[in-house]
């Protein structure tokens, strides 16, 4: 039966792989060529060679950590902090009624219509007249403030469709608002705050301009604005195959991130997707 | 919503023939706001970040958009000369003019490519090789957007390239891809073909398979099969896919510039020069930070107003009575 099925398909399974193979084979170029030595990659560009070199990952892994630290430090600290404030204001608009709360609900909505390329020059400015260029701060306060629009818009659907009974039963037990919060809402919002977390990691992580223009130190530097002078100086030696090795240490964050979230990454890259 | 009606009525209980006639409705309000002082404690973080790093630099770029300024001391008003000056700019022009054909080629491909991937997975018989396919285009986008760029800088480069390579075993002339006036804007369009590992290609999918599957299956009892059923069924149906990919396409077109920035930074000359990277130059190289507001202001203008067509006119999916 399903030799019979693969035949009947056989034309979209080849146009598939045809397209995937052309899709992969630059990423299988990279994780081959990160194990050559120069000799391998100038005599056998296209295919795997034998013995692999694990010394191309020291070699890369000793230039290309610092900013590997510096975009765990930025991602970290931000998809935390977003997922703490968007959480609190995300419970605050769902389940309680105050005066202004839907001209201040409008308010965090508009912002999701205000591109990044309008607010580069003046945040630009902002930032260094708080004196913030060249620290940390000057990239995790602005992607704090413009993670969590997104992060409220949907966690506070999502708080807003559970049940009311559960506050209900809650509030006839004597709960506190923070107990409702923290107690009910919280560990109900799990699924939600992964695909959320996930999406925020993918955002900072990516990001290259802001980095670019807030950091003139290198040592803060984030691995995308890293990885440039790291692809610079060894191709500058024609190491090509530590360049590839540092190229596969700097996804590996993300695979890792993808192995143990399939499924909410792939939600994430979709609602990212919208959010832009 | 019950909780606010319980919520009302509870109050309305405790003030019940007291105040509630004889008090003027601002002191009620009040009232209800010292009440729930705690919901504005809780959201205050939230919007004292947003004034700082949101709304005050998207008002000041509004604002700065009519003055001459350096960023710093020297700020004079500029009326809509900066405005004007958009569209005087030579450079700006050549951005324009790169612009619409990223725009052109972006939206040919993006309404292409993903989609008949999108429609050949969602036809295989066998559901774990569909998934087998899903999980396989997805992997590529885990892979760092700028790590994906410098592969493909890698292709490029002249000498040890991958395309120059190819091309040079089988007996073809070979280019500076990313340095060629003639080729460079079109090698950054090339970057990612075949185009289908991305964001669009999951969202056609998930449309397809939000699909009534009676809806398919009177198709095919009708005798609709393969390119037939795709074209007269399907594809109204992911109409509403298809315009979702379409505005973010063309947001992407007009307010991206990493590419180009990091691949060819709008050379050779400025044949790659884009307006989001004729803006970032402005500020950060020239110091015109109001001309720089302005082009950014101009280009948020043209989003939304894309966006309100988009919506308003282009058509949403067909939508099937008694499905």
């Amino acid at each position: 039966m399903n030799a019979k099925l693969l035949k009947h398909d056989w034309s979209k399974h080849l146009i598939l792989l045809l397209a995937g193979f052309i899709t992969f084979y630059p990423f299988i170029f990279m994780l081959q060529t990160s194990v050559k030595s120069y000799y391998q990659f100038q005599h056998n560009f296209w295919l795997p060679t034998w013995p692999p070199n694990p010394l191309n990952y020291k070699d890369a892994f000793n230039s290309i950590w610092p900013y590997m630290i510096n975009s765990f430090i930025v991602s970290g600290v931000t998809v935390f902090a977003v997922l703490g404030i968007a959480s609190f204001a995300a419970y605050t608009f769902a389940r309680y009624d105050f005066p202004g709360r839907e001209i201040l609900f409008l308010g965090i909505l508009a912002l999701l219509m205000i591109p990044g390329i309008l607010t580069l020059v003046p945040a630009f400015l902002l930032i260094r007249d708080l004196g913030l260029i060249g620290t940390r701060w000057a990239l995790i306060l602005p992607y704090l403030s413009g993670g969590q629009v997104f992060a409220i818009f949907i966690m506070r659907s999502f708080i807003a469709g559970l049940p009311e009974e559960l506050y209900e039963s809650a509030r006839i037990d004597g709960a506190s608002n923070w107990h409702m919060f923290w107690r009910i809402t919280m560990p109900l919002c799990k699924p939600i705050l992964v695909t959320i977390g996930v999406m925020n990691i993918l955002g900072t992580w990516n990001d290259y301009v802001w980095p670019l223009v807030t950091l003139p130190d290198d040592r803060l530097w984030t691995i995308t604005v890293g990885i440039i002078r790291f692809t610079g100086h060894f191709q500058g030696l024609e190491a090509y195959g530590q360049m590839f090795a540092g190229y596969v240490i700097a996804s590996v964050p993300l695979i890792v991130l993808f192995v143990f979230t399939m499924r909410a990454f792939i939600s994430g890259l979709m609602s990212g997707a919208i959010k832009a | 919503m019950e909780a606010l009606d319980q919520e009302t009525a509870s109050r309305g209980v405790a003030q019940a023939g007291t105040s509630l006639k004889t008090r003027p409705s601002w002191m009620i309000t009040l009232d209800r706001m010292r009440r729930r002082s705690f919901c504005y404690l809780f959201l205050l973080p939230t919007f004292a970040l947003l004034l700082t790093f949101n709304y005050y630099p998207a008002f000041s770029a509004l604002y700065h958009s009519f003055f001459q300024w350096d960023g710093a001391r020297f700020k004079q008003w500029h009326g809509i000369a900066n405005f004007i000056r958009i569209f005087e700019d030579e450079v700006m022009r050549t951005a324009f003019k790169n612009m619409f054909i990223i725009s052109g080629f972006g939206l040919v491909i993006s309404i292409t490519f993903p989609l008949v991937a999108a429609a050949l997975i969602f036809h295989l018989r066998d559901l774990r090789f569909a998934y087998f396919y899903r999980v396989m285009y997805v992997v590529p986008m885990v892979v760092p957007g700028m790590v994906t760029l410098m592969i493909w800088r890698f292709i490029y480069n002249p000498q040890i390239g991958l395309l120059n390579t190819l091309l040079r075993s089988l007996g073809l002339p070979t280019r500076v891809w990313l340095g060629d006036f003639q080729y460079a804007l079109y090698a950054l369009i090339f970057i990612g073909f075949p185009w289908i590992a991305g964001t669009s290609m999951l969202i056609y999918l998930a449309g397809l398979q939000g699909i009534e599957s009676s809806l398919l299956d009177a198709a095919a009892i009708d005798g609709a099969s393969g390119i037939k059923r795709f074209w007269y069924v399907e594809l109204p149906l992911v109409a509403s896919q298809i315009k979702l990919i379409v505005i973010l396409t063309l947001i992407g077109a007009i307010q991206g510039f990493t590419g180009p920035l990091v691949m060819t930074n709008g050379g050779p000359g400025t044949t790659t020069m884009v307006p989001g990277l004729w803006l970032y130059r402005n500020a950060m190289s020239y110091n015109k930070m109001g001309y720089a507001c302005a082009i950014g202001t101009f280009l948020f203008i043209v989003t939304m107003v894309l966006t309100f067509l988009n919506l308003r006119f282009v058509q949403s999916s067909a939508e099937f009575e008694g499905a």
